[in-house]
Formats: structure tokens, sequence, C-alpha cells
């Protein structure tokens, strides 16, 4: 559904995207992530058509976004970082304005608003002007303005930015709610809601895209560690060589820690197999286990472990 | 279809921020207060001279009061539109570039031209419904008028008024178009203004046969003839052109001026 090959954009001087590349099936979610200036907003506004690139392609359904530009605005759905908002408006007549100016015909808008109103929790809000709305309900009408004229492709600029936590949970049962019935393209720069939402990550950093995958795979490719943190009292030395024996175990570090230890176990196992070995030794050595905790590389690691090698 | 339709959601979404917002009152509030100033001023001052002739024993017959009474008034009318219309204009882009709704403008199916067209559609009905009372005025004093005077004189000054203020609008829109800050947009679009009201003046400080181009340029010189009744195709062309450049310059700025 968006076909983008070696995206470059340069302002003056600085250039903002150098080889941005990246495809999206149909009704997948793409997230791109992303450290502040990598060029994510950049890369979201040559797709919407607001600016053109300096080199490169980028397609939506098939067309072109530069020169089917008119097309390609009638089949995407976009909220800038900043949703565009016109606060003297209710929140409803903006919607209207939207589908209207989107291309819907007019009997086809009452049942489109109402619907985006419902999507987006603001059916009790219908009639209240804009100036007066919290930041998050605005960041729900800047979605609700995305999706109204259900377009194919609906592209996300930082949709949860400003949010408190349990709106940012809202909008993102409802970003995966958009999953199937549209193609979707969103950026953060908050890891942990790239990897619970989207189906592929992108990484972006300083204009270029490192990876793209799921987020299970590019932990697994790129920190193919575990590690189990077991916090024990008694002869911890003599567990200590046992456990490096066991298959798989890479290393056995002791933490001590007031009475007790704290054993850290690295791995190259990349599933949890080892667990039941390392639980069994344990309590058979006779050592008094209080605590044991299995840590998987977080998507924020392989993230900084990606954007640092760059530099 | 969806051409008109797009236009009048533009149109109806343009004029909703005027007349939803406190500053088109005070722009219409100060505009009647000082056109109706004026009206009773240059009215009160032609009775008085009237009068005066009359206790003179002249003669009152050959006195043509309406013509007299438009001529004036129109002309403090106009220098006040002057400073009335870059108000009108310059929030027109101004406002989208700040609040970030010109990206969705602008990644909507819809032509920068057609936003435009909207646009200037729109703080045109702002100005006519600026100009609802002075038309009123006219009335008073054209209905009242001994010997009556020809209606087309006053319809043709009022289409001359229309034709300046929606040519000074379209330039103004063309300003606001540049930046986000309506101040600078104000004063951009007056200096503007003033300098293509006066261009025949200041064409004559410059050699010809570039000043007869300037001159002919001139906001002032086209718009004189409307107000003597003289209807030009050269004057109304010219208009138009003002018109529609603006809009072609819009339309461009909107274009290559995109962050």
């Amino acid at each position: 559904m968006i076909e983008v090959e070696h995206l470059k954009k340069i302002y003056g001087s600085t250039v903002a995207i150098s080889d941005v590349h990246f495809s999206v099936e149909k009704g997948e979610i793409l997230g791109f992530l992303g450290p502040n200036g990598a060029g994510k907003t950049t890369t979201m506004r040559i797709l919407s058509g607001y600016i053109p690139a300096s080199s490169g392609t980028a397609r939506i359904a098939g067309y072109d976004v530069h020169e089917d530009s008119m097309h390609v605005r009638r089949h995407i759905g976009y909220l800038p970082e900043n949703p565009p908002l016109y606060e003297y408006m209710t929140v409803e007549s903006y919607l209207h304005f939207v589908s209207s100016i989107k291309g819907m015909a007019y009997g086809d808008r009452t049942l489109a608003v109402t619907n985006a109103l419902k999507r987006t929790g603001l059916a009790e809000k219908t009639q209240v002007i804009i100036s007066k709305l919290s930041k998050g309900y605005r960041q729900r009408v800047g979605l609700a303005q995305a999706i109204v004229h259900s377009p194919e492709v609906v592209i996300l600029d930082e949709p949860t930015i400003g949010l408190d936590p349990k709106q940012i949970i809202e909008v993102r049962n409802l970003i995966k709610s958009l999953a199937g019935e549209h193609t979707v393209l969103l950026s953060s720069h908050i890891l942990p809601e790239v990897s619970m939402t989207c189906d592929r990550v992108s990484i972006i950093n300083q204009g270029r895209v490192i990876i793209t995958d799921k987020p299970d795979n590019l932990m697994d490719q790129m920190l193919p560690v575990n590690i189990y943190r077991l916090v024990v009292e008694g002869d911890v030395v003599s567990l200590k060589s046992r456990l490096e024996s066991l298959d798989g175990v890479n290393k056995v570090e002791i933490i001590p820690s007031d009475s007790r230890c704290i054993l850290e176990i690295s791995s190259s196992d990349k599933y949890d197999h080892l667990a039941k070995d390392l639980s069994r030794m344990v309590i058979n050595s006779g050592v008094d286990l209080y605590e044991m905790r299995h840590t998987r590389p977080t998507l924020e690691e392989v993230f900084l472990k990606l954007t640092t090698q760059e530099q | 279809m969806i051409f008109l339709n797009n236009l009048y959601a533009i149109f109806r979404k343009e004029l909703g921020s005027y007349l939803f917002s406190p500053f088109f009152y005070i722009i219409a509030g100060f505009f009647w207060l000082i056109a109706g100033f004026f009206f009773w001023f240059i009215l009160s001052d032609l009775i008085q001279k009237v009068a005066l002739i009359e206790q003179q024993g002249g003669l009152t017959a050959g006195v043509d009061l309406a013509s007299e009474f438009l001529n004036s008034y129109f002309n403090v009318i106009i220098s006040l539109l002057l400073v009335i219309l870059p108000a009108i204009s310059m929030g027109l882009y101004t406002e989208e570039r700040k609040r970030g709704t010109l990206e969705l403008l602008a990644t909507s199916p819809i032509t920068n031209s057609l936003v435009a067209f909207g646009k200037l559609l729109s703080v045109v009905t702002v100005f006519s419904i600026l100009w609802i009372p002075i038309v009123i005025y006219q009335i008073i004093v054209f209905s009242a008028s001994q010997p009556p005077m020809e209606i087309t004189v006053v319809i043709l000054a009022n289409v001359g008024i229309f034709l300046f203020a929606t040519s000074v609008l379209s330039l103004g829109m063309f300003v606001s178009s540049l930046s986000e800050h309506a101040i600078l947009s104000y004063i951009m679009t007056f200096i503007l203004v003033v300098i293509f009201w006066s261009l025949d003046i200041l064409s004559n400080s410059v050699g010809s046969p570039l000043s007869y181009v300037l001159s002919y340029l001139s906001l002032f010189k086209n718009y004189a003839p409307f107000l003597k009744g003289v209807l030009q195709t050269e004057n109304i062309c010219l208009f138009l052109s003002y018109i529609a450049a603006g809009i072609f310059l819009t339309t461009q700025s909107i274009e290559v001026l995109r962050k």
C-alpha cells in the first residue's frame, strides 16, 4: 500500500532525510521509530503530499505522492504533529468541514462524522468549541479528522504526544482497531508505544532507515541475550560453578547485596527453556531462592544500540 | 459539483472565522463610527454652504449637492478603506500558518487556487457587510436630492469601490500568505496598497515611458472615472488583473513557502 524508495529531502544545506525506504502492506500498522530530528516528520510530510521530496520515490496505493498528489490525497488521512484545528468551530462542525474538503458527498458526511466521533470517544463533545477542549481531546479531534473520510491509508505523526496515560491507552487501542481496514503509518519516539501497537517497526536515525522488522525479531536479532536474575542465600560460590556448566549459560556473575546475593546469569538461549533447568539446579543445591526474574532486552536497548552504532 | 462543494466549504469556514471573532466587530464598529461621523459632517457642511449662498441672495439652483456629496464622501471613505481593508485580509493565511491548519488544507484533495478563491470570496463578503450602512446613507441622501441624482452614477461609484476593495483584499491575501505574523502582514499590505494607490503621483518623479506604465497601474487613477460615472473597460480590466494577480501569487507562495 505504501512503498518508499531512497527518499531524500534537503532543505538548503541541511539534509533532513538521506535514504528512507520501507513498504507497508495493506491493513498493516508500521511504526516509525527514531529520536527527535531523525526525519520522521519530514518523511510523513512528503508522504502526505505537503512537501515534495528532493529525490527518490514514494507511492501510496500505486500513485506517486508528488505526481498524482490529488489522487493520493483522496486516499490518505493525515494527523500532523500539531493537530490542525480551527479553534472557533465546534467539534462537529469542524469534522463536517474536513469531510467536505476531503471530497465526501453531502449525503455521506453526517454518518461519517458520527462514526468518527464515536470511534474517537468524542460523542459527548460534539457541540463543544474546540478552543475549550483539553489537550487530550484536541488530539482525539485530530485523530477523528484523519479517519473521518475512511481513508485507505492513515498517517499519524506522534499521535499520543502530550496525552495522559489513560488517554494514551485509549488512543493506542483506537489505532489498533484501525488495522485491517486501514493501513497505518505512525511515528513515535516512545518505544513501548511502537512495540505495543505496531506489526512492524522501522528504525530511523539521522535521516536513514536502519532496519525494518517485527518488534520481536528486532530484539532477537539485535540483542540475542537473555538474562536471569536470582536472589539467593547460602553457598553461592559452588552454585555458580555448577550453573556455569549448564548448557546455554554464558556467564554467571555474583553481585553481593546485604545478606543475600544476586546471581546474574546471561545466556544465549533465545527462549526460556533454560529457566526450568536453572530453577531445578538451584533448589537441589540447597540454596534458598527468594526471587527469579527473567529479563529480555527492551526495544529501548535495541534502539539505543542501533542509533549509537550509527554515530 | 465537488468543486462548488469545496469552494462553499472554504468560504463558509472562513466567513465563520470572522463572524465568530470579536476582532471583526471591533473593525466594523470602528469603520461604521468613522463613516457615520463623516456622513453627518460632510452633509451638514454642504447644507451650511448652501444656506450661506441663499443668505447672500445667490442662486442655489445650479449647485449639484448630491454629486458634490458623493465626491467628498467617497473620497473620505476610500481613504478609510485603505486602513480598514488590510486589517480584514491580514489573518487570511497567517492564522493558517500559525495554527498548522495549512497542513490540513494542503494535504486535502483541493487545489491552492480554490482555497485562495474561497478565502477571497469570504473577505469580499465581509467587506460587503461593512458596506451595508454606507448604502443606506446613500439611499437617504440621494432619494431626497433635488435635482434627482442619476442612479447610474451612484451605482458606478459603488461598483468602483467594490472592485477597488476586492483588489486590495486580493493583494492583502497574497501578503498574508507570506508569513505567520498578522501585524507584519497588515503593515506590508498597507504600504503596498498606498504605493499602488498613489502610483500616478509617484510616477511623476520617474521619467517616461515608465511613468506612463506606472500611472496606468495606479489604483486611484483607475478608480476616479467610476466616481465620475464613467465606465471604461480598461479600468475594469486593471482591477480584475489585480484580483487575479493576488490569487495567482497566493497560490504560488503557498506552493513554494512550505516549511
